[in-house]
């Protein structure tokens, strides 16, 4: 029960951030390593605020602000000009993982290369039905659950989320609608950003932060997206979810020295047994890719 | 003088990572993120056999290029399906694989080299024995250039007469086109296991070289990092002909020597030369996405 409270928990994290990257990758096809650098910068705005002593709920949310600026101004000035000029798929994860390397090394300079926290002091536990959480495990799984619920509420209710599916659907058609695609892709870079910092100030108040945090758990999401679908946008929440009840057990049953051994063999016999995912529908990936 | 035979000795090493890599982003127009786990197996494959069994330069490299070029089946046969984002992703499982396999493949037990301790893990493998060819050892840096030269260019022309015969001709029409490459009847899959293999077999001799130079290795060269800094060389200088990967790994040498001159703090030298790795590629996709010399655009 402990290890599958954990999994989940752990698996709400990378879930919200699988859920931010498919934000980007769906509407506009950016594989968006960038990401991973405004995941990296998130706890150190709220750290610098609180140095400079803001209160931390203000520091939260300018750092909330702050990186989906940042995640904006990625499309503004760099992959709405690339797609522009018709770049490849190749030429945009290129420059988006040049992105995620600038940002990653100017937070470095700023702030230097140690792993740092943002909570003094032990956490205080729960005990809820024979297992032991911590508290800001259960704020990660109350704020992840909101999150989560309130994505999927957004995309099949409201307006907005229905001219995103339907520009993840088939761009071109979304343009002869008449709908602005340029306008439309901001805002899905502006929700990644969001997503990220959340599910990035969650994992930092948890376990601490590094500048070099970022990379690995955007790739830990992009597993999740490969495993729950890349053709939907609830998939990706349920693959991150199975992805951190798959590492737990790992952890539990072997070593945790194996626990990314496991997660890209799970990664290798998705994309070569089940390309389409667990909730994708089935096509061919030389079709779309 | 010393300093300058150095850096020569780095970039024959990295003369011919970036020429292999080369073969598989140019030539196949894929991107591959798993190269350095191979430079990382032959340094591996060498240092063990060197040290433990007490094998000459040749034979051992030779083997590390097979054992190389065998593993690289691991990227090979997903190509024959996967194209894109999800080849990326591919090869970086693979990498990560690779990566914690020399990671963990080590127990305090046993001696390293046995079956128990193969990698010594993190602890990495120290006092690597220097390359030695008939009885004659390259134990200083000066004698060792002329070894690293030598096969520096060996590999360059190996490269060079594959993109000037038939099978090199071969394999850019299947990057231009991979389905009218078939219907000529062209076994375009099995054209990808070759191009990897011996791209994955080349690298596997820059390893062995680094490990022969350094005499110490440990699994930090077959990290992720390694792998975008191998692949940032060759896009910077430019993919699909030969002199571009021989600049982008000139350029990406020189630069962190150039930026040592200009009296930066120590603390932030580094994380300032990775960052203006980071501005290169923004920048070269914008202005340049063919690299400072190469002839071929990035699919």
């Amino acid at each position: 029960m402990q290890i599958i409270l954990n999994g989940l928990i752990s698996g709400a994290a990378i879930a919200l951030l699988a859920v931010a990257f498919q934000m980007v990758y769906l509407p506009t096809r950016v594989f968006f390593i960038g990401l991973a650098g405004i995941y990296s910068l998130a706890p150190f705005l709220v750290f610098a605020a609180s140095e400079a002593g803001v209160p931390l709920a203000v520091g939260i949310v300018l750092a909330v602000a702050t990186s989906v600026l940042v995640a904006v101004a990625c499309e503004w000035l760099n992959h709405a000009r690339l797609a522009r000029k018709g770049a490849s798929d190749g030429a945009h994860l290129i420059s988006s993982l040049g992105i995620y390397i600038l940002l990653a090394q100017l937070i470095a300079i700023l702030w230097g290369n140690d792993t740092k926290t943002l909570r003094t002091g032990l956490d205080s536990t729960v005990h809820f039905g024979g297992s032991i959480l911590t508290g800001s495990q259960l704020l990660m799984a109350g704020v992840a659950v909101v999150l989560l619920l309130g994505m999927w509420a957004m995309l099949h209710a409201s307006n907005i989320g229905l001219r995103l599916r339907a520009l993840a659907d088939n761009p071109m058609q979304f343009a002869l609608f008449g709908y602005n695609v340029d306008t439309h892709r901001l805002l899905a870079f502006a929700f990644a950003g969001l997503f990220a910092s959340v599910s990035s100030l969650l994992t930092a108040y948890d376990i601490g932060f590094n500048p070099y945090t970022g990379l690995h758990a955007v790739l830990l999401a992009v597993v999740a997206v490969i495993i729950g679908g890349r053709h939907s946008f609830v998939g990706p929440a349920i693959g991150g979810l199975l992805l951190g009840l798959v590492r737990a057990g790992v952890v539990w049953h072997f070593s945790a020295r194996w626990q990314e051994a496991v997660t890209f063999g799970v990664l290798v016999l998705f994309l070569l047994l089940r390309p389409h995912g667990v909730f994708g529908q089935k096509s061919r990936v030389e079709a779309t890719a | 003088m010393s300093y300058l035979v150095h850096l020569l000795i780095y970039f024959n090493i990295y003369v011919i990572v970036a020429l292999s890599l080369n073969l598989i982003v140019g030539y196949c127009g894929m991107l591959s993120l798993a190269h350095a786990a191979f430079y990382s197996v032959g340094g591996y494959a060498y240092a063990l056999l060197a040290l433990n069994l007490g094998w000459g330069f040749l034979p051992a490299i030779a083997v590390a290029a097979i054992i190389c070029a065998l593993l690289s089946l691991a990227v090979s046969l997903p190509a024959w399906r996967l194209k894109g984002d999800f080849f990326v992703l591919a090869t970086l499982a693979v990498q990560a694989l690779i990566f914690s396999l020399i990671y963990n493949w080590f127990s305090l037990e046993a001696p390293l080299g046995t079956w128990q301790n193969l990698t010594n893990g993190p602890f990495g493998i120290a006092g690597i024995p220097k390359a030695e060819i008939a009885g004659f050892k390259f134990a200083q840096p000066t004698s060792f250039i002329w070894l690293a030269t030598v096969l520096a260019t060996v590999c360059a022309f190996v490269v060079w007469r594959l993109k000037h015969s038939p099978w090199g001709r071969v394999l850019v029409s299947m990057r231009e086109d991979e389905l009218a490459a078939r219907s000529l009847g062209k076994n375009t899959r099995f054209l990808k296991v070759q191009a990897i293999a011996i791209a994955s077999g080349l690298v596997a001799f820059a390893g062995a070289l680094y490990a022969a130079h350094v005499s110490y290795l440990d699994p930090s060269s077959a990290s992720l990092d390694e792998s975008i800094l191998m692949l940032s060389m060759i896009i910077v200088g430019g993919v699909g002909n030969f002199r571009g990967p021989i600049i982008g790994a000139l350029v990406l040498i020189a630069l962190p020597e150039l930026l040592r001159f200009a009296h930066l703090p120590d603390a932030i030298a580094a994380n300032l030369r990775l960052g203006i790795y980071g501005l290169l590629l923004v920048l070269m996709m914008h202005f340049r996405p063919q690299g400072l010399a190469g002839e071929y655009r990035l699919n």
